[in-house]
């Protein structure tokens, strides 16, 4: 084991699993429910909703829904940073190291 | 990825999901410390459980009512157009939370953070079940018999019971709790409604039984960042290596005043105690959340061994070593100037915020309408919102567009405090009156005692001019 293999190791695999996972739910969890305050606070559901295929969708629902494309929108480009974290090295692994 | 991370030289235990995090159980300890942690959450936990619970003036005290969009704090009612104070209490709790820090560590953890406060009560219920340190211990090494199922189904039942009955309160909250809890009973509540307390029961299983001092350690960005708020002033807690070192075991004759030994024992109770785990004797360090166990544990054993107490305690870097600790220094007096501003300036703009607003809606089906007898006539919809405060007649005029006269079913209108009411109304004008497609009015609403008025601008459209 070569210090550079160390060093890669590290690089990739330093912070711990759980730690990663938390990583892509939690920040995005809690910008997703700032979000949800603050559009839900300028916008009513009512208002917004009406024009569209759900008119009859009561404003709890809305909320709820809301919520959640929050999250996924906000997981989603957390769970991106984090795939981009991976160093360049990493994919050349099994060529340089059989 | 996960067979390198099992080869990496430095992947121990603490580089894998749940399963091999080295499990902690904390030791209960008794003292000073432990009984304001108990008092802490009593309070705190009383209140949560409590406050849904409350009337006032016929419904609920307090109660944050997101589908109607209005907040409900006693007589106050808060509406959405008031986020702005919603938003200066978020930043008036972050200063609040600086200004502690800043002058006494990680009070907020140790005795505040709901994360601690549940985390306490679902290790008492452990305890209750299971027994102390030891037993749990001992019971989890056991092979899964009959009293080891028995035990952890009766802990985790006891839990779940717990975590939703905190589910029901938090949604209490947002919806009347006692219409829902009935409702919930009965299994008849909103899917929504149903849907919250369950995830927030859920979270707290989770958090509190679970995850515990791992939220605090991996979840949590006050954790992060709060070493930026220290300086040598800050109450921390601490072992005095000074005097405690050279630790070790000693008989009951041996000379302490020899300087051959220091006060530490040895014992390791410190370190049973501690919630995340840590060893107060290596230092300050990121994971201590100032829960203050480690020093009713050793102040136990200082009592035991009829040395003063001490050894490990609320200090400060000055005093370690000898030095005067500043209570008021520059930072402290700034967060502290900066809070009383701003929550002066809270205060003021609630006692004398407007108290009728007007919001004005043009109607999106048509641009204009030509009557019969050849008038040019504007649908609009008028949102009408009395805060409170007593008047509750209301009158609409138009200022602004020569010539236009405004026309309504009811232009006699009753809003009581607290609603919102929306008026329906027409104006018309003489299309000789239009110099352009698009001219400005201002609708007026006055009480008819005319002590309060609120306008709003809005678009007349019409025909090109002739």
């Amino acid at each position: 084991m070569g210090p550079e293999q160390t060093n890669r190791s590290e690089t990739a695999n330093s912070i711990p699993r759980i730690q990663r996972v938390i990583s892509v739910l939690w920040p995005s969890f809690l910008m997703a429910g700032a979000a949800t305050i603050v559009f839900f606070a300028i916008f009513d559901p009512f208002t917004l909703m009406a024009p569209t295929w759900f008119p009859d969708l009561s404003r709890l629902a809305a909320y709820g829904v809301g919520f959640f494309m929050f999250w996924a929108l906000t997981a989603s480009s957390c769970l991106l940073t984090c795939f981009f974290q991976r160093p360049i090295r990493h994919f050349n692994q099994t060529k340089r190291n059989p | 990825m996960n067979s390198e991370s099992a080869q990496t030289p430095t992947g121990g235990i603490d580089h894998h999901l749940f399963v091999k995090r080295q499990r902690i159980y904390p030791r209960e300890v008794h003292g000073l410390f432990a009984w304001l942690r108990t008092a802490a959450v009593l309070v705190l936990l009383g209140a949560f459980y409590g406050i849904p619970w409350i009337r006032w003036d016929n419904q609920q005290a307090i109660l944050f009512d997101l589908p109607a969009r209005k907040f409900h704090l006693f007589a106050l009612t808060i509406w959405p157009q008031d986020f702005i104070y919603l938003a200066a209490l978020l930043i008036i709790a972050a200063l609040s939370l600086f200004f502690f820090t800043a002058l006494a560590g990680r009070l907020w953890c140790g005795y505040a953070c709901p994360q601690t406060v549940w985390t306490e009560v679902f290790i008492w219920i452990e305890r209750r079940i299971e027994g102390g340190r030891n037993r749990q211990i001992k019971l989890d090494k056991m092979p899964w018999q009959a009293r080891k199922i028995g035990l952890k189904s009766l802990k985790h039942a006891v839990w779940i019971l717990f975590s939703l009955w905190t589910g029901l309160t938090f949604v209490g909250y947002f919806t009347p709790i006692l219409e829902l809890a009935p409702k919930l009973v009965s299994l008849s509540a909103g899917p929504w409604e149903t849907f919250w307390v369950f995830f927030y029961g859920f979270a707290t299983y989770g958090n509190a039984g679970w995850m515990r001092e791992q939220v605090c350690i991996y979840m949590c960005p006050y954790a992060r960042f709060q070493s930026a708020m220290f300086d040598r002033n800050t109450l921390i807690i601490s072992y005095d290596e000074a005097r405690g070192e050279p630790r070790g075991a000693r008989s009951h004759n041996s000379d302490r005043s020899s300087g051959d030994i220091g006060d530490c024992v040895d014992c390791t109770l410190c370190v049973q105690a501690c919630p995340t785990g840590i060893d107060i004797r290596d230092g300050l360090q990121y994971q201590c959340i100032g829960c203050a166990a480690c020093i009713d544990a050793c102040n136990g054993v200082m009592q035991k061994m009829g040395y003063p107490e001490g050894l490990v305690r609320y200090t400060t870097e000055n005093a370690l070593i000898g030095e005067k600790t500043r209570v008021l220094r520059p930072r402290v007096v700034l967060y502290a100037g900066l809070l009383a501003v701003l929550s002066a300036a809270v205060i003021w703009g609630i006692a004398t915020r407007d108290p009728i607003s007007l919001d004005v809606i043009r109607d999106r089906n048509a641009l204009y309408r030509e009557t019969a007898g050849g008038l040019i006539e504007n649908v609009y919809t008028l949102k009408i919102l009395n805060k409170g405060g007593g008047h509750n007649r209301f009158s609409v005029s138009i200022r602004g567009l020569d010539g236009a006269s405004i026309f309504s079913d009811d232009r006699d209108i009753t809003v009581t405090p607290g609603e919102v009411r929306n008026v329906v109304v027409r104006v018309r004008i003489d299309p000789i009156h239009l110099a352009h497609r698009s001219s400005e009015l201002t609708f007026v609403v006055e009480s008819h005692d005319r002590q309060l008025n609120a306008s709003e601008p809005a678009r007349f459209l019409g025909p090109a001019a002739p």
